[in-house]
């Protein structure tokens, strides 16, 4: 619940006025630090932080950026540090997360998978992560800051990780910060470069592996789960934009949908938590369970932004009848819809058609629609278990369909005419339109013109066919393809003699193009529907 | 005119040194001096990368990484890191197993250390000659399986393996201990003058020429009596 100034209470109205007096008075003392604290840390774009009194068993949070204080924390602190100089601690801490370790979504989740490739379990490599950054974080103000970090940590209760990690900063910071033991672990911790964002994988692994007894110390006892006294890094802290620009980066620097779908399954719940969802109907809202294959295609190709010529299209003259608008006098009588205007000739309840000119084929330009025929035949690579080509190129054309509003058909084959086919009409639900080129079949590969023949419409789609040319019944596509006008970007994956046989055939033909993906950099060269001349002879 | 540097005046703009610094710069000098003599010793001791296991060979190595390491300060930190850097691709461009075993047992039997514990289960190599020539008064625990000539030549040390190892355990020990705790390859205990192996898995094959000490498998004697395993 937040309060009138932005505060964040319990559900109870506070009583007494001491109580106010006091919240006032962190309000005010907060006001003035976040001033100092933003001018220490170069003016991050953050918003005011506030002050909650309902938190109990955490310092702080930050959701979608704001910094949220603990009062009871605040409280419990300033009986052995001033107020003032715990909210800056708090500050400090949480700002250096932002500005500087993990700074992005991408950095989060690339160290929770060197982590986890060290402790092979989900809740100990989320933990030894959030340990990470925070080392890192509070080293870089401690370092580079003037904060007050230290002198909280001095009075703050720990459990047997933080200990460690408390013996590590006495280490580190050379301050005094009353840790008695953990010799070797901090020795050991200590020799790892923590400003020294290069290295940070390598670091992460060694850190992991240094901690990696304590942490199935807390996993038997069950205090793993426990947040730390500072708080959890989780997701929340990132905005919808951040988490889609996260995962587009993890899915490019990973490259390998099995990595990528290891990291992102595990954190199914708390993408979902953190709100992640797009309005495309490609997210995982509620009832739509995650499949991180398809995540992973839709991220990376999301990295590529393929340039589509666009067909000259023209206004056809002819007005259609597009929404509703309220009907106001002087507006002629003949566009009222007397359906949804209850039957009654009156101004702001009268409803009329709004009507718009129609488009066609002329000097203007517009991007047709599209059917993307796809191979996924036993030739081809599965795309769950290695990056393919094949399905990258399908959703990057896809993608650019979409992106220049036109609708998307899918025709996946292997062996049609054995039930290896799957196709999608048209559409611009994009998590459709994945699912169904992510799809493998294996077998042979044997398409069925029909099938193709089923989505072409008057407008003349444009076909994108990507395959390695291996189809036992390529002449009937050869020949498919010459008879019919449309753009054909066709794709071929490797080079065989059906390649050859298939470029001979094909490679006189000016509505056609052809282009080879030998690579993942290959796939940017693909202009669609990129014609030779092809528009200007027709015209 | 408003100074658009003026909310930075106070901003103290000489870099703060803190203990962290120091010890990885340590650390890096250190780690640069070891690595350096790693790969001092193999261009000396493998001029064509090619390194055949004699004795000769072995002994020369040995003492050109006795005489590398004890100019050096190090400790079992930086051991263990040399491992680390060993296995992974980037700051030593190539892995000679032989010659990097004598190399590491020469830092371990060199340190100040008595009790030195290797992690190199994560590891994706393996790592021959480990353990050579341990002295008296020196534990070693090796965690993760090892490869070939574990302990050879052993001289009154105790060396632990916990996990498996290769052929020729305690290939011509002298005296000392070896407990394995996983399984051993073939020639084990080859040329042995003295000292026990524990073996608590298979042997996959015991030296025919063994001149002294005792060999268990399970706690059970299994040498000096005329018996063989698998």
């Amino acid at each position: 619940m937040i309060g009138p100034r932005g505060r964040k209470k319990k559900g109870k109205a506070t009583a007494s006025g001491t109580m106010e007096n006091e919240e006032h008075k962190y309000d005010l003392m907060l006001k003035d630090i976040w001033a100092k604290v933003r001018t220490k840390h170069f003016f991050p774009e953050m918003p005011n932080p506030t002050i909650s009194d309902s938190m109990d068993r955490v310092a702080m949070e930050t959701k979608s950026k704001q910094i949220t204080l603990s009062q009871p924390f605040i409280e419990e602190a300033a009986k052995r540090l001033q107020p003032e100089r715990v909210i800056e601690a708090l500050l400090d801490h949480g700002v250096a997360h932002y500005t500087y370790c993990p700074w992005d979504f991408h950095t989060h989740l690339m160290l929770y998978q060197e982590a986890k490739k060290v402790l092979k379990d989900k809740e100990m490599a989320q933990k030894s992560t959030d340990y990470f950054m925070d080392v890192v974080a509070d080293t870089h103000c401690f370092k580079e800051k003037e904060t007050p970090i230290s002198d909280l940590y001095c009075h703050m209760d720990r459990g047997i990780l933080d200990e460690a990690i408390h013996a590590l900063y006495q280490r580190i910071w050379g301050k005094d910060l009353s840790v008695q033991g953990y010799e070797e672990i901090s020795r050991k911790l200590s020799r790892i470069p923590y400003l020294d964002r290069k290295p940070w994988p390598d670091s992460i692994r060694r850190f992991s592996k240094i901690i990696q007894g304590l942490l199935e110390l807390e996993k038997k006892s069950g205090t793993l789960n426990q947040p730390s006294p500072m708080g959890q890094n989780d997701f929340g802290r990132y905005t919808e934009q951040e988490l889609d620009q996260g995962l587009k980066e993890f899915a490019m620097s990973t490259g390998n949908p099995g990595s990528f779908s290891e990291v992102v399954t595990d954190f199914e719940e708390e993408l979902q938590e953190a709100g992640f969802n797009t309005s495309s109907g490609m997210g995982f809202g509620p009832g739509s369970p995650l499949d991180a294959d398809i995540l992973f295609y839709m991220k990376l190709a999301e990295n590529y932004s393929l340039p589509i010529k666009r067909t000259p299209i023209e206004k056809s003259g002819s007005l259609y009848p597009v929404s509703h608008s309220p009907w106001e006098l002087g507006k002629p009588f003949r566009d009222i819809d007397p359906w949804t205007s209850f039957g009654k000739i009156m101004p702001a309840i009268t409803q009329i058609w709004e009507r718009r000119e129609g488009d066609t084929f002329g000097e203007e330009e517009g991007t047709p629609n599209c059917i993307v025929a796809i191979d996924s035949s036993g030739s081809m690579t599965n795309p769950r278990q290695q990056l393919s080509y094949a399905v990258l190129g399908a959703a990057c054309a896809s993608d650019a369909y979409l992106r220049n509003d036109a609708k998307v058909a899918v025709y996946n084959f292997s062996d049609a005419q054995h039930g290896g086919r799957k196709t999608l009409d048209y559409t611009r639900h994009r998590k459709q339109i994945y699912q169904s080129v992510c799809h493998y079949f294996g077998g042979g590969t044997r398409l069925d013109i029909k099938d193709l023949d089923s989505l072409q419409e008057p407008s003349r789609p444009d076909i994108f066919i990507i395959t390695d040319m291996q189809i036992t019944n390529l002449e009937a596509l050869i020949s498919y393809l010459n008879g019919h006008e449309n753009r054909v970007t066709a794709v071929h994956i490797g080079e065989n003699r059906h390649v050859m046989q298939f470029k001979r055939s094909m490679g006189i033909r000016k509505n056609i193009s052809i282009y080879s993906v030998q690579k993942k950099q290959d796939i940017p060269k693909i202009v669609l529907g990129k014609i030779r001349e092809y528009f200007r002879s027709v015209s | 005119m408003i100074n658009p540097f003026e909310d930075f005046r106070e901003y103290p703009y000489k870099k703060k040194e803190i203990p962290l610094d120091r010890i990885v710069r340590a650390k890096e000098k250190i780690m640069d001096e070891i690595v350096e003599g790693y790969l001092k010793l193999v261009e000396e001791e493998v001029k064509d990368l090619v390194w055949l296991v004699e004795h000769s060979r072995l002994v020369r190595a040995y003492s050109a990484a006795i005489r590398t390491v004890e100019k050096l300060d190090y400790d079992i930190d930086d051991i263990e890191e040399l491992c680390l850097e060993l296995d992974r691709e980037g700051r030593i461009p190539y892995l000679i197993s032989g010659p990097a075993g004598i190399y590491l047992s020469a830092l371990c039997n060199n340190a100040g250390e008595e009790n030195i514990r290797l992690r190199l289960h994560e590891l994706k190599r393996t790592f021959h000659f480990l353990g050579y020539r341990l002295p008296q008064g020196k534990t070693l625990i090796l965690q993760g399986d090892v490869g070939d000539f574990i302990g050879a030549g052993l001289s009154g040390g105790k060396l632990v393996v916990e996990g498996s190892t290769g052929n020729w355990a305690g290939a011509g020990m002298m005296d000392g201990e070896i407990h394995i705790t996983g399984h051993t390859g073939r020639n084990m205990g080859e040329w042995m003058g003295g000292g026990e192996i524990h073996v608590e898995g298979y042997i996959g094959g015991i030296g025919k020429s063994i001149r002294g000490g005792r060999i268990y498998q399970q706690g059970n004697l299994i040498r000096p009596y005329d018996r063989t395993t698998r």
